[in-house]
């Protein structure tokens, strides 16, 4: 059976576990980006704990010879720093995988089935750098010997990290870097995986975050303001953007809170500017109130909430999908928005320009709901070509503007008023598509008022029942023409045309899904899953479209209460299998697989039938 | 072409109650803007929620008439990216000195270049009559039956002690006083607020009558750029004195914001912005 690639020659995942505090994230970061510039995809995901320093931290870095779509099941390679991570993570080593531990720290028990390798982290560290400060770069070293990657690869890392900080610490880490690579050959451990030649096809790859994605996608779309306020896991979001905005131009702007990120958007979109706002759950309810306006007066505004666990201030360094219900309904009266959720590090950045595209076009808020386990994950992405990078007329329809891949990415803008439309101007005009000219400030003739009470297509203020009707349907009618531009593009799912069983996920479960689905695929079981990116409107023609011919749905969320399963089950009448996991880490493909198997088993034996 | 005041009303019939103070503040925001010849295209006028905050409709101007307590941020967010127009904020006790209060140090911060004006009649109006943050001490209203208990808040100090740099306090009942203080509001580069007193005719807490004889202009030598000075004129209740207590000259949110573009594109290429292709080089 294919698996499009699946199964490769080199598949391994490796994970750090620590104190938070003792460098083990930037140790790993370290390794993930000298295997990103060898030949292999790389896909790191850290968890903190929301201290700066003390409690559990980790980190889980997965290597492949194709795309890599999770963090993995099984740790091939564990290193842990002291007992705590030790105890937290030992059931996750696979069968004779490789235990690398600090003997002062550790106490291993004799049957644990893995190849034990103690490396005294902390007194190597000591005796070169003075402090135990330098055991992550000493882990580091002990990483670059088992996968062989060159003192070239790794001295040019240190270099790199640690230049701006002068010649001492740069030194200090080299000579900790050098004691751990002996350490680990007099150890003994090799992995046969050597990782230190550099392809020439990866030249056109970038090492990314899904924050740091969204970043650029935003840049890419011609986004050149953006306001906020630091929240966890969004912050790094609103840091890169507040690098790179005045380095294109652009401006950055830091509010007090995020009532005040999500007002200035609103002003500057009124000025005509492309805008975003990121943030996390607590910081999207403070954005409810100028959500809501936006959707009055029809402004398009991005805001980027990356999901952590809840409610209130919840699991701030954690992932979660429980906020979706909220991103959709969280507004007094009826408002519309549109809700897209990027599946991957990649896809933040294209799923981002096309909230741009939606906002821009269908004048309303977009709200782009990533997480914490795409935020922090960082992924080799394609460096997208430039010159397919296309800018939209306004005569083209919205409808036709594709959905952005790595092949074709168009980028459009809000409809401007003409001449025509000046003369008597009507912002909020009833169209066939609902959509009015909008007009930038400066424009003579286009002064007008934009008011959050129910108005006239003129913009002015009239609560009359006829009025409050046509301009509700009016703004409804974007929603409707949305969903039906979507209806039009090729279905979204993946897999076998024949299959009896059906799996539907959303956001950053993808990739763990389609790992899932790859491995039951193995054991001969058939699927079929689709993962939308527009959550809200839904394409409902095409869901149905996937429904058709199976007898049992799997969805798959990290949340409590199945918040998408529940749309799916009362606009489609179906009963699926729902698989929750909301212990704050992601889903695995492992887990996923369990249940399949379980359904299948079902589904073969009382041949059950539906829809 | 020669603009006329006509020029600067909207096509709007103000609905205010007869005899409302805010029939004099629009009047004086018109006359502003006609006498500085500010093409209304380039001006953008955002309110919040109360009477006050249907100022915004009745000026021809691009105007955004928002959420309660939010005009200052809005206006924030405007002038960022617009630093070419003239952008007002206009809003009430209750809109700025209540719920929207929060953000008035953030925006005096970035010293951006917004004229606020803060109309204050102390009374909730719009609601019909509850207390508001200035709404005199032992003062019965529909939210404190038996009396307000709580201390009145002294918005002028509060201004001068958030170091907003063009601090001034007027009234609704003297049009030309007024009208030239938000001309000068207006011109002042930074944030500037004209704190204006103003009466209601339904749910009285200031009265015309009593207004007539409660100001006092600033003395012509009062120094504008003495902070302290300003804190104790802004602290004299007998007469309440109007004028520019304080006036202070210092970078705008745009002057900030052009020097972040400058700093951050110095070493590239004669300072042009950089290009999509050498963001992504910077992550490979």
């Amino acid at each position: 059976m294919s698996t499009g690639g699946f199964r490769s020659k080199v598949d391994f995942v490796v994970r750090i576990g620590g104190e938070a505090g003792e460098g083990v994230v930037s140790a790993g970061e370290l390794f993930a980006q000298a295997a990103a510039r060898t030949e292999y995809h790389v896909f790191s995901y850290p968890t903190y704990p929301a201290e700066i320093k003390g409690g559990f931290s980790m980190i889980q870095i997965r290597i492949r010879d194709w795309t890599v779509y999770s963090m993995g099941s099984r740790v091939d390679y564990l290193i842990v720093f002291n007992q705590q991570a030790y105890d937290r993570t030992i059931q996750d080593l696979r069968e004779g995988g490789t235990l690398i531990y600090d003997p002062e720290e550790v106490k291993v028990p004799a049957e644990i089935a893995a190849k034990k390798v103690p490396i005294p982290l902390d007194a190597i560290a000591v005796r070169v750098s003075g402090s135990k400060l330098g055991k992550n770069v000493v882990a580091l070293g002990v990483l670059g010997y088992v996968f062989d990657m060159g003192s070239a690869v790794l001295d040019k890392l240190i270099r790199d990290r640690y230049g701006l900080k002068g010649s001492a610490v740069v030194d200090k880490n080299l000579q900790a870097l050098a004691a751990g690579y002996e350490a680990a050959k007099t150890a003994g451990i090799e992995s046969g995986v050597h990782l230190g030649t550099r392809s020439e096809e990866k030249v056109r790859y970038m090492m990314l975050s899904g924050n740091e994605a969204v970043a650029l996608g935003a840049i890419a779309a011609g986004c050149r303001f953006v306001a906020g306020y630091p929240i966890t896991p969004a912050t790094p979001i609103f840091e890169t953007l507040a690098k790179l905005m005045p380095m294109v131009g652009g401006r950055a702007v830091q509010m007090e809170d995020e009532i005040a990120s999500a007002s200035a958007i609103v002003g500057a979109s009124f000025c005509g500017e492309k805008v975003i706002s990121p943030t996390s759950g607590p910081g999207l309810q403070l954005m409810g109130e100028q959500l809501n306006l936006a959707s009055m007066l029809e402004l398009p505004v991005v805001v980027v909430n990356v999901q952590r666990g809840g409610p209130s201030t919840g699991l701030p360094t954690k992932t979660e999908q429980s906020d979706l219900k909220f991103a959709i309904y969280g507004s007094a009266g009826e408002a519309p928005r549109a809700i897209l959720a990027p599946t991957g590090v990649e896809d933040s950045f294209y799923q981002t320009i096309r909230a741009f595209n939606i906002a821009e076009r269908f004048q309303m808020p977009v709200i782009l709901l990533t997480d914490q386990s795409i935020g922090y994950r960082k992924a080799t992405v394609r460096i997208p070509a430039i010159d397919k990078i296309k800018f939209i007329d306004q005569s083209v329809l919205s409808e036709k503007i594709v959905i952005p891949d790595p092949e074709h990415v168009e980028i459009a803008s809000r409809i401007e008023a003409t001449e025509e439309d000046l003369r008597e101007y009507k912002r909020y005009k009833i169209t066939s598509d609902g959509v009015s000219p909008t007009v930038r400030p400066g424009t003579p003739g286009g002064q007008h008022l934009a008011t959050g009470l129910e108005h006239t297509e003129e913009g002015q203020a009239d609560y009359s029942p006829i009025n409050h009707v046509r301009m509700t349907q009016k703004r409804f009618k974007k929603l409707e023409m949305l969903s039906a531009a979507l209806e039009k593009n090729p279905p979204e799912y993946h897999g076998s045309p024949e299959a009896k069983i059906g799996i539907i996920g959303w956001g950053s479960t993808e990739g763990a899904i389609r790992e899932a689905r790859y491995l039951a695929e193995e054991k001969g079981i058939k699927l079929r899953h689709l993962h939308p990116r527009l959550l809200s409107p839904l394409p409902e023609n095409r869901i149905r479209h996937f429904l058709v011919g199976l007898k049992q749905v799997i969805m798959v969320e990290e949340n409590y209460t199945g918040q998408f399963a529940h749309f799916i089950k009362g606009k489609f009448g179906i009963k699926p299998v729902e698989i929750h996991k909301y212990e704050g880490v992601p889903i695995t493909p492992e887990e996923i697989l369990r249940g399949i198997e379980k359904v299948a088993r079902v589904v073969d034996e009382e041949n059950l039938t539906r829809l | 072409m020669k603009k006329t005041l006509q020029d600067y009303k909207s096509v709007i019939t103000p609905i205010w109650c007869p005899g409302c103070g805010d029939y004099g503040i629009l009047n004086a925001i018109e006359k502003a803007l006609f006498e500085l010849e500010i093409p209304p295209e380039n001006i953008v006028s955002v309110s919040g929620i109360g009477c006050s905050g249907r100022l915004a409709h009745f000026l021809n101007t691009y105007s955004l008439h928002g959420t309660h307590g939010r005009a200052v941020p809005i206006a924030v967010g405007a002038k960022a990216v617009r630093p070419e127009l003239t952008v007002l904020a206009v809003g009430g006790d209750g809109d700025g000195l209540g719920i929207g209060g929060g953000h008035i140090p953030h925006a005096a911060r970035k010293n951006v270049d917004i004229t606020y004006l803060l109309v204050d009649n102390r009374i909730y109006g719009l609601t019909k009559g509850q207390a508001s943050p200035t709404t005199p001490l032992g003062e019965r209203t529909k939210t404190s039956p038996l009396g307000v208990y709580e201390d009145t808040l002294a918005a002028i100090p509060m201004f001068l002690a958030y170091d907003v740099s063009f601090v001034a306090r007027a009234s609704s009942i003297k049009v030309k006083e007024l009208t030239d203080i938000i001309k000068a509001g207006i011109t002042h580069k930074g944030m500037s607020i004209v704190y204006i007193l103003t009466p209601c005719k339904t749910f009285p807490v200031l009265e015309i009558d009593e207004m007539k004889s409660m100001f006092k202009p600033l003395p012509e030598d009062h120094p504008r750029d003495n902070k302290l000075k300003a804190m104790e004129m802004a602290y004299v209740s007998n007469p309440l004195y109007t004028g520019i207590f304080y006036q202070v000259q210092k970078p705008t949110l745009n002057d900030r914001l052009d020097h972040e573009i400058e700093k951050a594109t110095a070493k590239h290429d004669g300072g042009k912005p950089y290009v999509l292709e050498e963001l992504f080089k910077r992550f490979s």
